[in-house]
């Protein structure tokens, strides 16, 4: 037991948590939540994405100087640690790629309000603007040029049904409690209010599993 | 680049979660700790059993450096009780997922920093405090985990340590058709699970289930749920304007589909 | 309701019993007799975005709701006739709903919304709930074959929305067995 274990024991308000340690915790809850809901997440304001990328690149390079050595005790600890950088890297990218999807359904909806935008990375804003500016361009030189102006437009609103296509958020989702708490939810014949005990796996509609998502009451699974 | 797949995990991104989940190793061979991402790994001493997660578990285990302990749940015995339970005490809900680790639980084995992700979640939570853990960083796998409860990833973990383990398992064929009539047994449950939605219950408990029999049924599940929402939408509309009319809306109006305490009733919706 | 989504813009063009109002001229084509117009009550059947139109929006000026008059009056699809949903209520299974319409419930939801049939409601929910329980059982089997769909009894009877269940149910079955024949890689 080294010195800072022994601090640890002996203070109860510190979690004993190694940051790299928890970075994998929430990266990996980001990753399942962001699969598993209808909407687009907010990127993580903690700078956890930058937080793990830098971390990678700065492995890539020890994998380098490892490479090098020609020592084969260090052959096997090369391997392991080239197999956890393929495990991060997957995860980074899986995340990513998943937002990725739902920023392309749903584009012009996440680009309407200034709060739908602020839930993507600067990265995924310049990328959903511009790739919607190509997109309408490419419309307008293949079909909707040839229309009136008033058809041009793909964010039209008006009459009954909107161009502007958003997520449902009352499809149902899978969610763990993290902790007791009471889970209300919205049903047809009835309302859901049950007492719910840690670990608890339960289906409700995603409108409803926000708050508990949010104040991390539960988890999404 | 966007990723092609259905909103929630498929099996195989279960599996590769699964191999998050800690398990103890005895090693056959001494290996220096190697600095990774999510930390530095045990120092290993034969034969001081250490814990680690079981994608690098695996690694050792194919190259002949280390056994892996199977956890007490995966015994025949405590398979056994589980089946039982299943079939004869609660035919309805799946058996109960293991107890919240204690502080004792968790802090046994001092190698870091591994074992540090684990801490009781009998604390009360404090302000800025980590969110709570819950699996695969829970120790529901490792040599120290309980019997007579199936964790959250029961089914991958099982069958990745039978496939690389096997001569680790005790009884390992007797494990085998074990996990095979509790598949069987359970994956009758979740089937059964959709049948009394018609009511559209707003909250429906799955206390026990597994994380690949979710993402088995995952799709197929929550279809149902929104079809019946769908279908429902003009009855609940109505229902909420009589509501707002008469006393105000409120949950759980007494006795309706959507409500019980008890947890016979999970499965009942 | 989604702008781009098929089933929707297909559902909106079924067609559905209505009764015209008043008389209109020209439209007599529309009850096979091109020659005259068409007589107030005659019977016809028109796509349902353009009948709900017609049926919600009023034909006179004035303001007080009392007086509105629509141009024409809804009725229940064959498909949701009280035949078909006795039928569902005796046996959910037995009915090949797709011989009813493509779109069943997609049509359903839309006229629960003009129509208040609480009953409709329940029956068209019980149906859906115990025909997707069969329905995962069929997907099951056509998994554990590796068959492709044939035209079995039940199965060609799915509409739409079922068939929909059919492939998440049959691709959940097979996600999860192709991964337990690769664990052992």
């Amino acid at each position: 037991m080294d010195i800072d274990d022994i601090l640890r024991e002996v203070d109860p308000s510190s979690s004993g948590l190694p940051s790299e340690t928890r970075d994998l915790q929430s990266l990996t809850r980001v990753w399942v939540a962001e699969r598993s809901t209808p909407e687009l997440l907010s990127w993580p304001t903690d700078g956890l994405v930058e937080r793990v990328n830098g971390r990678i690149a700065s492995q890539i390079e020890r994998v380098e100087a490892l490479t090098g050595d020609m020592d084969p005790r260090s052959n096997f600890a090369l391997i392991v640690i080239q197999t956890e950088l393929e495990r991060y890297k997957f995860l980074v990218r899986s995340y990513l790629r998943a937002r990725l999807a739902k920023v392309d359904r749903h584009a012009l909806h996440y680009l309407s309000t200034p709060d739908l935008r602020a839930r993507l990375s600067p990265t995924e804003l310049a990328y959903a603007t511009r790739h919607q500016a190509l997109l309408h361009n490419h419309y307008l030189a293949s079909f909707l040029g040839s229309f009136g102006p008033t058809l041009q437009n793909l964010n039209d609103t008006s009459g009954n049904i909107t161009m502007i296509d958003t997520p449902d958020l009352e499809s149902a989702v899978f969610i763990r409690l993290l902790r007791d708490a009471r889970v209300m939810g919205k049903g047809v014949d009835a309302d859901g209010d049950v007492q719910g005990r840690t670990g608890d796996i339960i289906i409700l509609r995603w409108s409803d599993a926000k708050p508990l998502v949010d104040t991390e009451t539960a988890e999404l699974v | 680049m966007a990723l092609p797949l259905p909103q929630g995990l498929v099996p195989t991104e279960v599996a590769f979660l699964c191999e998050m989940e800690m398990v103890t190793v005895v090693p056959r061979q001494r290996l220096e700790s190697i600095p990774l991402l999510s930390g530095d790994t045990p120092v290993l001493r034969p034969p001081h059993r250490a814990p680690m997660p079981l994608w690098l578990a695996l690694l050792l285990k194919k190259q002949r450096r280390a056994n892996i302990v199977p956890p007490a749940w995966l015994h025949p015995a405590s398979l056994a009780d589980i089946i039982h339970h299943e079939t004869n005490v609660d035919p309805q809900a799946f058996s109960p997922p293991p107890p919240p680790p204690t502080r004792a639980d968790g802090r046994t084995g001092r190698a870091r920093p591994f074992q540090e992700n684990i801490r009781s979640s009998r604390e009360a939570p404090k302000p800025g405090d980590d969110p709570r853990l819950a699996p695969p960083f829970l120790p529901s796998c490792t040599a120290d985990a309980p019997g007579g409860y199936l964790p959250y990833h029961w089914l991958e973990l099982a069958e990745a340590l039978l496939a690389h383990a096997a001569d680790d398992v005790p009884a390992a064929a007797e494990v085998r058709s074990l996990l095979r009539d509790l598949q069987e047994v359970r994956a009758a449950k979740m089937r059964g699970s959709t049948q009394s939605l018609e009511g559209g219950g707003g909250v429906v408990v799955l206390r026990g289930v597994g994380a690949m029999e979710l993402a088995e049924s995952r799709a197929f599940v929550l279809g149902v749920v929104d079809g019946v929402r769908k279908l429902g939408a003009s009855a609940e509309a109505t229902r909420r304007d009589e509501e707002a009319n008469g006393g105000g809306g409120r949950y759980g109006g007494g006795g309706g589909r959507g409500d019980f305490e008890d947890s016979d009733e999970e499965m009942e919706f | 309701m989604s702008y781009y989504d098929l089933d929707a813009i297909l559902t909106d063009a079924e067609k559905v019993p209505c009764k015209f109002e008043l008389d209109v001229p020209d439209l007599g084509y529309l009850d096979n007799n091109p020659s005259q117009g068409l007589k107030a009550q005659t019977p016809v059947s028109l796509p349902l975005w353009l009948a709900e139109l017609l049926a919600l929006s009023s034909r006179t000026q004035s303001s007080n709701p009392e007086d509105s008059a629509p141009f024409l009056t809804l009725e229940m699809p064959k498909a949701l006739s009280n035949e078909v949903v006795s039928a569902l209520k005796a046996d959910p299974r037995a009915v090949a709903l797709r011989d009813q319409t493509h779109n069943m419930y997609g049509l359903a939801t839309r006229m629960l919304d003009l129509f208040e049939e609480p009953e409709m409601c329940a029956v068209l929910r019980r149906t859906f709930v115990t025909r997707a329980a069969e329905t995962a059982l069929h997907a099951r089997k056509a998994g554990a074959t590796d068959d492709v769909v044939r035209g079995e009894g039940f199965l060609s009877g799915l509409e739409e929305w079922e068939r929909s269940l059919f492939r998440r149910a049959h691709d959940g079955n097979k996600a999860c067995k192709e991964w337990m024949e690769g664990v052992k890689k």
